[in-house]
């Protein structure tokens, strides 16, 4: 009579520290899934603008504090996430979290220093799990760069399987061309997830015809992906050089990966003594000391001959001022990064290249973990993407046990709409299903959705 | 504004009416009476109305804070005009505007009435008399969070708008379970008390009544003396529960928990008792020789200065007899009122406490001109928006009191009579002095005047700014007319 109620009953104790861009994203993310999501911050107006927004009690306070984690009910909370900026904070919240709770913690830590040694600050203070939002973040668009015509790369299966989102050029072989005759036309042995047209997110069925346009993520192994990516038209050779505005800990990340994978990479920061700290610590790299939002230095550096550019300035205006300009003058594969979130629908009409999100990534690696921690019984979730700017998810379940999705038809299944089942992963193959596979005990199966919540994958019946 | 969310709210609160209308509906059952028809007949219109008004959904469901506030004025108002219709159509109280200043009364928790005769009405209106403090004690948009699960965080902004206090925090996480708990407490301490009253030899139907009266901290009775011609165990029984229903509700909170340090925490409460212990010496040495023995002064004083400082507004003594200093001292009571967060009225215990320590900061700042102090409350630095909203509301307090006082003063009645007229409704008591004394009416008053005083109830109950919001020209037109989105 009272309109719907549909919270989850029963949610976890989450205690977060620290209201930054990351913990109100994670405050966004865990709130809309029916957790009891205690936040302490030292800035009582960071609390007050959160809790206006969504439903979660605030604690004024430091977060190292006992007496605070005590007011915020570290003794029954079952997740103590710390995410101030400070590493140090980090670690010692968890470290008296740990000594007082009986709750599993998470610290953020990511100066380069100490995430050299995360397995052995994890180990030796009784973390479950550390995030370093810079370094995902740096994965990603590594990732990103090995497949320059992609717009994202992300992996699955232990890198057997990759998601690939690109965009359709117009007049192209899959322009007009019906899903269901993809397999006959061009290649099997992809799968077509998602699709967006005009801001909305779609999860294709057989019927559904492509369009010039369209972004579409698909999945394939490895191979398959660059063969079918060739024979639709597409490049792929992987980048060669890669020039970086900004010296920050991500720019760190990013060049120290491209080095290792063979990628030259320049870094243009501002400030000398950064400049002088890169340079010891990326001895490959060229380090330019000049001001990156430079037209002069940006031609200088190598702006129009350059393969790749990636802004990465503290400054989320001028990263995309910067994506637009090199769009511009070269053919640079470029990435942009979005640190915070406001109008989201302006930076998905720009033509920025690829945009990514650090903040969604490391969330997204929280919430597959607290999904996969409040479900440990029955089935389990082994990764967690959000793709199309977290309007879908991809999520690949472990099935453990007989459930009421075991040992059936697909065909014979009642899938929810917006709804797909991507691949399923059967002792190392790669099996993309047909109406007549089964899902088996001991499977990893990949969904993609629309819907939001799933924590088993008995939720993707209707 | 978003209109469209202030309606689905509005027709939940329609809804929740109805259904509670129908527990007068089961009284007139029981006792056999026709009057049960006009409520059932007002149960019906308001679910329908509800349902019509709920039926287009809305697309948009943020709440700002504005928007909290005029949901929150509009909920009071609508559920006054509704809840009075039921003694309208009965003919028990032939005129409208009566009807709706004794529902008002009612919801406000102030237990001011316009009626003659009480004993004369219908089972079913006593019940429903003494039903809307029950509802409007904790509140109905907090009763409203916690049966439905309205999407998104910002539905604290109706949570802040409804309940008194300077400040207004959640207990747990959730504002669902939170409203839960409050109710929870609520409800398991009206229970309590209704068997206390039931095991002291009190009939049923009167129990429950004044549990209700007690416990929204109302103040109407049942009989014409309200709890006069009752035996001595009831009137201590609900002294001790008028004070409880005082207390600020956090504590019940923190105890349930077993967090009894906390509990102690709570200074509000402290002072509260403070003040009623010093009250009810200062009276009881002033009224002993009114009494034959000791024990009837000490509890006529302790009933007296429980059921003004909590507002709730019963009586067993007409104290419009004392002498000077107990009635300047049960005025001062009035003013002072509950704690925050409790079901009582007035201007909370608390704000007084915040203003003390600032002019106690102030004085030392004229001795040491450059020294810096901040204002510790409940043991934490008071935020300077808080102090600020405290001294905001102070200055609104009274210039509100003041032009209610003289647009009451065109009744042309003396200066006591007219002064508290305003200032008992105002802090949603009860009886007033001289001619609205306890053991008085408000009926001969013009409708002007119960105009002027039924917003001063649902002011005082809403603390004041939410129904001022309402009637700025801006919400106004924002409500009516809307504005355009793209």
């Amino acid at each position: 009579m009272f309109g719907n109620k549909n919270t989850q009953k029963g949610g976890m104790s989450i205690i977060i520290v620290g209201c930054g861009k990351v913990g109100s994203a994670l405050v966004e993310r865990l709130s809309g899934e029916g957790h009891n999501i205690t936040i302490i911050d030292k800035d009582e107006a960071k609390i007050q603008a959160v809790t206006n927004m969504y439903d979660v009690m605030g604690v004024n306070g430091n977060g190292a504090s006992y007496s605070v984690q005590v007011d915020a009910g570290i003794d029954t909370a079952d997740l103590f996430i710390a995410v101030t900026d400070s590493d140090e904070l980090n670690l010692l919240c968890c470290t008296v979290a740990k000594r007082e709770g009986k709750c599993v913690t998470i610290a953020r830590v990511h100066t380069p220093e100490y995430s050299k040694e995360a397995a052995f600050l994890k180990d030796k203070l009784g973390l479950e799990m550390i995030i370093n939002p810079e370094y995902e973040a740096a994965k990603v668009m590594s990732r990103t760069l090995s497949l320059p015509m992609a717009e994202e790369v992300s992996s699955f299966a232990h890198g057997q399987v990759e998601m690939i989102k690109i965009r359709i050029p117009e007049g192209n072989k899959l322009d007009g061309l019906k899903v269901m005759d993809l397999g006959r036309d061009v290649t099997s042995n992809v799968v077509i997830c998602a699709v967006e047209r005009e801001g909305e997110v779609f999860i294709p069925s057989g019927m559904f015809i492509l369009r010039g346009g369209d972004l579409i993520s698909f999945v394939a192994t490895r191979k398959d992906a660059r063969g079918f990516l060739s024979k639709i038209g597409f490049k792929s050779e992987a980048i060669k050089d890669t020039l970086i505005v900004g010296g920050g800990k991500d720019s760190y990340y990013l060049a120290d990966l491209l080095s290792r994978a063979g990628v030259q990479v320049s870094i243009i920061e501002r400030d000398v003594a950064k400049c002088e700290a890169l340079s010891v610590l990326l001895p490959k790299a060229v380090i330019i000391n000049d001001d990156g939002t430079n037209e002069e230095v940006l031609k200088e550096a190598g702006l129009e001959t350059t393969q790749a550019f990636i802004p990465l300035t503290g400054i989320d205006e001028e990263n995309i001022i910067l994506s637009m300009y090199a769009k511009q003058v070269s053919d640079a594969k470029v990435i942009t990064r979005i640190a915070r979130n406001n109008f989201r629908s302006i930076v998905n009409n720009l033509d920025l290249g690829s945009v990514i999100f650090p903040k969604y990534i490391v969330s997204e690696a929280i919430v597959a973990y607290v999904r996969a921690r409040k479900n440990s019984m029955d089935c389990n979730i082994e990764t967690l993407y959000h793709i199309f700017g977290s309007r879908a998810e991809a999520i690949e379940f472990i099935v453990e046990n007989e459930t009421a999705v075991t040992g059936k038809k697909l065909s014979e299944l009642k899938l929810k709409n917006n709804l797909r089942i991507a691949y399923i992963r059967r002792h190392n193959n790669i099996i993309f299903p047909g109406g007549n596979d089964e899902i088996k005990v001991g499977d990893a199966v990949m969904v993609v959705t629309t819907h939001t919540g799933f924590k088993d994958i008995q939720d993707i019946l209707q | 504004m978003n209109s469209s969310m202030v309606r689905i709210i509005i027709a939940h609160i329609m809804k929740i009416e109805a259904v509670f209308l129908l527990l007068p509906c089961i009284v007139a059952l029981i006792y056999g009476e026709k009057e049960g028809f006009a409520y059932l007949a007002v149960a019906a219109g308001s679910a329908i109305g509800g349902w019509i008004l709920g039926f287009k959904k809305a697309e948009d469901k943020t709440l700002f804070l504005k928007e909290g506030c005029v949901t929150t004025a509009l909920s009071w108002i609508v559920m006054s005009t509704i809840g009075a219709l039921p003694f309208y159509i009965t003919g028990e109280i032939p005129s409208y505007i009566d009807s709706c200043f004794e529902t008002v009364s009612g919801f406000t928790t102030t237990g001011s009435s316009i009626l003659n005769d009480i004993e004369s009405l219908s089972h079913a209106s006593l019940f429903w008399r003494s039903g809307t403090h029950w509802i409007g004690g904790m509140g109905v948009l907090v009763f409203l969070l916690s049966i439905v699960s309205l999407s998104g965080g910002s539905t604290i902004n109706l949570m802040k708008a409804e309940s008194p206090g300077p400040s207004v925090g959640k207990l747990v996480p959730k504002i669902k379970a939170s409203a839960r708990y409050l109710y929870l407490i609520y409800t398991a301490m009206t229970f309590i008390e209704t068997m206390l009253l039931i095991f002291g030899g009190c009939p049923v139907f009167d129990s429950i009544t004044l549990a209700f009266g007690t416990a929204g901290t109302g103040g109407f009775a049942i009989r014409g003396d309200s709890v006069a011609s009752y035996s001595v165990y009831v009137q201590w029984v609900i002294t001790v529960f008028m004070i409880l229903f005082g207390v600020n509700f956090n504590v019940y909170y923190f105890i349930l928990m077993r967090h009894i340090k906390d509990a102690l925490k709570v200074e509000e409460v402290k002072y509260y008792l403070l003040v009623i212990l010093s009250s009810v010496i200062i009276i009881f040495i002033n009224v002993r020789n009114m009494f034959d023995h000791a024990g009837d002064a000490i509890r006529h004083t302790a009933f007296t200065v429980a059921s003004i400082i909590t507002t709730t507004g019963f009586a067993t003594v007409d104290f419009d007899t004392w002498n000077t200093t107990c009635k300047i001292i049960i005025v001062m009571l009035m003013f002072i009122g509950a704690c925050a967060g409790s079901t009582g009225g007035g201007i909370k215990v608390s704000r007084f406490v915040i203003i003390a320590k600032t002019i106690k900061k102030e004085i030392n700042s004229y001795i040491h001109p450059r020294s810096i102090k901040k204002i510790i409350y409940d043991g934490k630095p008071a935020e300077h928006v808080m102090i600020r909203s405290v001294n905001v509301y102070m200055a609104t307090y009274i210039l509100i009191m003041t032009v209610s006082i003289l647009l009451v003063s065109f009744e042309g009645e003396d200066l006591v009579t007219t002064v508290t007229s305003v200032i008992t409704c105002f802090n949603n008591i009860g009886p007033g002095l001289n001619k609205l004394g306890p053991t008085c009416n408000f009926s001969f008053l013009s409708g002007f005047t119960k105009l002027v005083l039924m917003f001063d109830m649902l002011a005082g109950r809403l603390e004041l700014f939410p129904l001022v919001m309402l009637f700025h020209p801006r919400m106004l037109k924002e409500l009516v007319i809307g504005k355009k989105r793209r």
